[in-house]
């Protein structure tokens, strides 16, 4: 390696350090903060001067933490589940038949990725009542399975129309096998990798969404950790010290980062589908 | 290989989809229409129509001005300024060096923080008096400055724009670096062989070849930026004054803060329509660009 490309090597290195570290640094001292006594009440800036967990173990206490953490955990898995067989299935057709039905199917149901959650939100209420549907801790999963629609539908039809060709179905259609047949057991499979991708893309957004869950869910051991930290911010006749809040921070940020961390690969390329594939 | 009847039975696989995006997407959208006509607060069941009166409020008020000025802001600067970062540290991350994935993770983190963290986190950075940077400014002898971002009228949109960037400058990094990977180096290469100095690689090779990335980063931002709502919702309630309003948000707040559902679904329909037509000027301008390039 000559002299000079070192240089080059180095000095990129300091360059992406330096913004990292810029980048990071409100989250390093809220970790810091996290790790301090409740009382210690010294400059943030003076970072990692004390190391206990006695502001998480009172953040834990207070806003229910496994409670929240299982609440969420259900919300995102079933709606995620949702999302996956309704999306793939509704792809199917859009990306093999070729008519102005599938393709008006696929611009339309892309459309809805231009609406605001919030508008819809004011007649849906109405609607979700109207249909004696009971509001609670689980209507929010309507909401995450329709909002995820038009992104995932994207994906898969987009995958299916580029790799997924018509072929790959003829054997188990000489044999016989039957529309539905050769959906789950070839045409699935196969699309493992956008099923990883909305799985990622979809499963973020829904764990971290507070509005949807913020509107329909009232009591508060029903609520995901988003909304547990909402009620714990907002929590006037009992207000949290500072280094407690940022500890619930932190709680309510590290499944995901456990997560992330555990499957990086995954994350990266589950973001990346849609922009290579076109 | 599908006869036609095969066909038609294909479509059955749309309806679960379909079903739920019509009930609860769609029609709610078409629902709109008819409270904007209204003056339903929410609560009471019985309401009256007032033809266009909601719009016309809504055109004589300064609300509406504002909120589409902010939204405009809003999206403007992350779109640009979003991308334009993301792009400068993808081009960096792309070098020919070690740690790659400690550096992509690392500009990755902040988007997976629910908004609601993220914007409790950065209302302590910005705090005066003990906040991260007033104490910051502080230790470096600039506590005479001012750091009341979010107080501030002039300062408090863009404090919050400035988070929506830290918070999904990750998603376009990771986009815009496999995009660049597509690069073949061949072709960066002979271009040098020829003599085109760094911006003409840029310029001419790179760039293109980016087309789709940049296509759907740009998409993404637009639609995101236009829709914003989270960190004025979470930092500032709108303020001070309504000079952090954007479009939704002012909807939301005519909605469920002032019972003006019928006000807040014309404030609503106008919004949808100023979203809609500049994404379609946006991706029309885009797909263009895309197929030129």
């Amino acid at each position: 390696m000559t002299n000079e490309s070192r240089v080059k090597r180095l000095s990129t290195h300091a360059i992406l350090l330096a913004l990292v570290f810029i980048n990071l640094v409100p989250l390093l001292i809220v970790l810091s903060s996290s790790l301090r006594s409740p009382r210690n009440m010294t400059n943030p800036l003076n970072w990692f001067n004390e190391f206990t967990l006695e502001s998480f173990e009172s953040a834990y206490t207070r806003m229910h933490f496994p409670v929240a953490l299982w609440n969420s955990v259900v919300l995102t898995v079933v709606s995620v589940a949702f999302v996956v067989l309704f999306a793939a299935m509704a792809a199917y057709p859009m990306a093999r038949i070729k008519s102005r039905t599938s393709k008006f199917l696929y611009l339309f149901f892309l459309a809805g990725l231009v609406v605001p959650g919030q508008m819809v939100l004011i007649p849906v209420i109405q609607m979700i009542k109207g249909l004696g549907i009971p509001l609670g801790q689980y209507t929010p999963i309507l909401m995450f399975i329709t909002c995820s629609l038009p992104f995932s539908t994207f994906l898969y039809t987009g995958f299916i129309r580029s790799g997924v060709p018509e072929e790959v179905e003829e054997a188990a259609y000489i044999d016989g096998a039957g529309l539905f047949k050769r959906f789950w057991q070839i045409v699935f499979p196969l699309l493992l990798p956008v099923t990883v991708s909305v799985i990622i893309t979809q499963g973020v957004w829904i764990w971290n969404d507070y509005f949807f869950n913020m509107v329909f869910i009232t009591k508060a051991l029903d609520a995901p950790l988003p909304v547990a930290m909402l009620g714990f911010l907002g929590d006037q006749q009992n207000p949290a010290q500072w280094n407690v809040l940022f500890a619930a921070c932190i709680l309510c940020a590290l499944p995901l980062l456990v997560m992330f961390f555990a499957l990086q690969k995954y994350f990266v390329g589950g973001l990346t589908m849609g922009s290579v594939k076109g | 290989m599908n006869s036609a009847v095969m066909k038609k039975a294909m479509y059955l696989f749309v309806l679960p989809a379909l079903l739920f995006y019509c009930i609860f997407w769609i029609f709610p959208i078409l629902k709109l229409f008819q409270y904007s006509l209204t003056d339903y607060n929410g609560y009471v069941q019985s309401f009256d129509y007032v033809g266009f009166d909601n719009f016309k409020q809504l055109f004589g008020e300064e609300i509406l001005g504002a909120s589409i000025k902010n939204t405009l802001a809003y999206t403007a600067i992350t779109v640009v300024l979003g991308n334009a970062i993301a792009l400068a540290l993808a081009i960096l991350l792309n070098a020919n060096i070690r740690a790659k994935g400690f550096y992509r993770s690392a500009f990755y983190i902040p988007t997976l923080f629910s908004a609601i963290v993220v914007g409790f986190i950065w209302s302590y950075v910005y705090m005066p008096g003990d906040g991260l940077i007033a104490s910051f400014f502080a230790k470096v002898g600039l506590g005479g400055l001012d750091t009341n971002f979010l107080g501030s009228y002039s300062k408090a949109l863009y404090s919050i724009i400035a988070v929506d960037i830290w918070k999904n400058i990750g998603t376009s990094v990771i986009i815009f670096l496999a995009g660049l990977q597509t690069v073949p180096n061949e072709l960066l290469e002979a271009g040098k062989i020829d003599g085109a100095g760094r911006w003409k690689l840029f310029r001419f090779i790179t760039l293109p070849m980016l087309a789709t990335s940049v296509t759907i980063n740009i998409t993404l931002s637009v639609i995101n930026g236009l829709k914003a709502f989270d960190f004025p919702f979470v930092m500032t309630n709108g303020g001070p004054g309504i000079s952090t309003n954007t479009l939704i948000y002012a909807m939301y707040k005519m909605a469920f803060t002032d019972q003006l559902f019928g006000k807040a679904s014309a404030l609503g329909l106008i919004s949808f329509a100023i979203i809609i037509a500049i994404t379609v000027v946006c991706v029309l301008t885009l797909n263009k660009k895309e197929v030129s390039a």
